[in-house]
């Protein structure tokens, strides 16, 4: 098989393939990270309001709202009043 | 035996570039020796380079460790294998060491890597990044931390989905999936061990409530917490994101205690949750902040003065010896604990509980000598042939052992047994060129 620059991912995938359970790993991350951004179109929310809407638990989603901050989707929004709970809305 | 296995010649074998060895190879390349420093991670620096500060000056780890590891990694005299393990040593009747290497494909070519992160940027997987021990995710192309060291992106084999929008991105094509695992033979003339210690896992202490309550974090996770290249805006429970106000130390977390079977002090524990309490009473000034010990062993030089400057600074220490770990609804934690001076059982409310975990000895160190030849102590740690007047000498003439694969120690220790082991190879190299 010849290789191509730039294109060598094609020539792993076809020699040893891509587990199940990555492809649902992948898919679930990416149905969490729609359902955080939907969430968060119109308003500001603390984790524990997020993880209400969500259906998720708090550490949870915690997990995924930080690491969403890490790549540039979610930002910190401000601290409530009695400096315990940030907010968090979309970047 | 594998027919692509390649023959390299050095001079020295350097076992783990953590600061220990990467300290020890500087000390043998700067006189002259050429070396070969073997890492299992993707980056040099071992954990010193993930901590935020040092006891007890307070300094910045990242800004000790950037510039030795830039050294380390720069000096023509030191050849760095990343993501490398040596899998058997043998000696030979000529004084040589011949050592089997296994390195595994980066899936990029560190040289031509900008480390523009664009390919992070474009990767849809996500998976928790070990180097913040599990607090946030990162992608499966990824530069392993900020100050790693090579700066270079990495694949995550085992959850890369080989979707390709990494290499499609890459400005200068260095990613390539083509790389295969590769196998070398060394022949070296002296060995030193470096390779570290492992962080006790408290899942063997479920009373703790470890990763059953979220809210419970190790040592390590705090030290992630305070460090600038933090997961977070700034210190937050990673149960529920709450900024906490009351946070609890448990010292001696499988140190000192024989049912988990690790009878020895880590020598850090106190020092480093000691070191945590200040920093987290600078960055959180309304917090409270208790430490439970069972005692403070403030050996060091100048430890005890910022011992005290702890308790100057409010934080509460109180002898007490925790039993169980409980969670309230509201995601704080309810410690039980015998108080040691006064002899009773008293609870406590905490948002927050941190294990200061125990040293273990690294039992890949074990698995490397030919026939179990290389000799180690009832816990595990490289045996020390002579204690007392050769301290970085093990039972192998021309092998040596440096920093926490010999026992628990703390940086300024590490360095100074690193100093030793590298004399004592440098004066073994010596001896073998004058024979």
């Amino acid at each position: 098989m010849e290789i191509e620059v730039g294109k060598t991912a094609k020539y792993l995938r076809e020699k040893q393939g891509v587990p199940e359970h990555l492809k649902e790993e992948l898919k679930e991350f990416n149905r969490i990270k729609k359902a955080i951004s939907e969430a968060l179109k119109n308003e500001e929310l603390t984790i524990a309001q997020l993880s209400e809407k969500l259906k998720m638990s708090n550490s949870e989603t915690m997990y995924f709202v930080t690491t969403l901050v890490k790549y540039g989707v979610v930002a910190v929004g401000e601290i409530d009043d009695m400096d315990e709970y940030y907010s968090y809305k979309l970047a | 035996m594998n027919k692509d296995k390649r023959i390299i010649d050095y001079d020295a074998l350097v076992i783990g570039a953590g600061i220990a060895g990467g300290e020890t190879a500087l000390n043998l390349a700067n006189n002259g020796y050429k070396v070969l420093l073997v890492e299992k991670d993707r980056s040099i620096g071992g954990k010193m380079i993930l901590l935020s500060k040092v006891f007890p000056t307070l300094d910045c780890a990242a800004c000790i460790t950037t510039p030795k590891v830039s050294e380390i990694a720069r000096h023509k005299n030191i050849t760095i294998f990343t993501e490398s393990e040596v899998t058997n040593i043998t000696k030979n009747v000529e004084n040589k060491f011949t050592a089997q290497i296994t390195k595994k494909p980066r899936y990029v070519h560190v040289e031509d890597c900008t480390a523009c992160q664009l390919c992070e940027k474009v990767c849809p997987v996500n998976v928790r990044d070990q180097y913040q021990f599990g607090l946030i995710g990162r992608k499966a192309a990824f530069i392993p931390f900020s100050i790693a060291n090579p700066k270079a992106a990495a694949i995550d084999i085992e959850n890369c989905t080989l979707c390709g929008a990494c290499e499609k991105v890459c400005p200068t094509h260095c990613i390539d999936f083509t790389m295969e695992t590769e196998y070398y033979e060394l022949h070296a003339k002296t060995v030193i061990m470096a390779t570290g210690f492992n962080l006790f896992d408290p899942l063997e202490m479920p009373r703790y409530g470890y990763n059953q309550y979220k809210n419970v974090i190790t040592s390590m996770q705090m030290e992630r917490e305070i460090a600038p290249t933090r997961p977070y805006n700034t210190i937050l429970r990673p149960g529920d994101g709450k900024v906490p106000d009351k946070i609890a130390y448990v010292l001696c977390v499988g140190s000192r205690d024989k049912t988990v079977g690790n009878p020895i002090c880590s020598q850090v524990c106190c020092m480093y949750s000691i070191k945590q309490a200040q920093l987290l009473m600078g960055a959180l000034p309304m917090a409270d902040v208790t430490i439970y010990y069972i005692n403070i062993r403030s050996f060091g030089k100048g430890f005890e003065e910022f011992y005290q400057q702890a308790k100057g600074m409010g934080v509460n220490f109180i002898k007490g010896k925790i039993a169980k770990i409980t969670e309230k609804e509201n995601g704080n934690l309810i410690l039980r604990y015998e108080d040691i001076n006064e002899g009773v059982l008293k609870e406590a409310e905490h948002d927050m509980v941190v294990l200061s975990v125990g040293a273990k000895s690294n039992p890949t160190a074990k698995t490397i000598f030919d026939n179990g030849t290389l000799k180690f102590d009832q816990l595990n740690f490289i045996a020390q042939s002579d204690l007392m007047e050769s301290p970085s000498k093990t039972n192998i003439d021309g092998v040596f052992v440096a920093g926490t694969a010999s026992g628990p120690m703390d940086i300024p220790d590490s360095i100074l047994s690193a100093g030793s082991a590298s004399s004592e190879a440098i004066s073994y190299l010596i001896q073998n060129e004058l024979a």
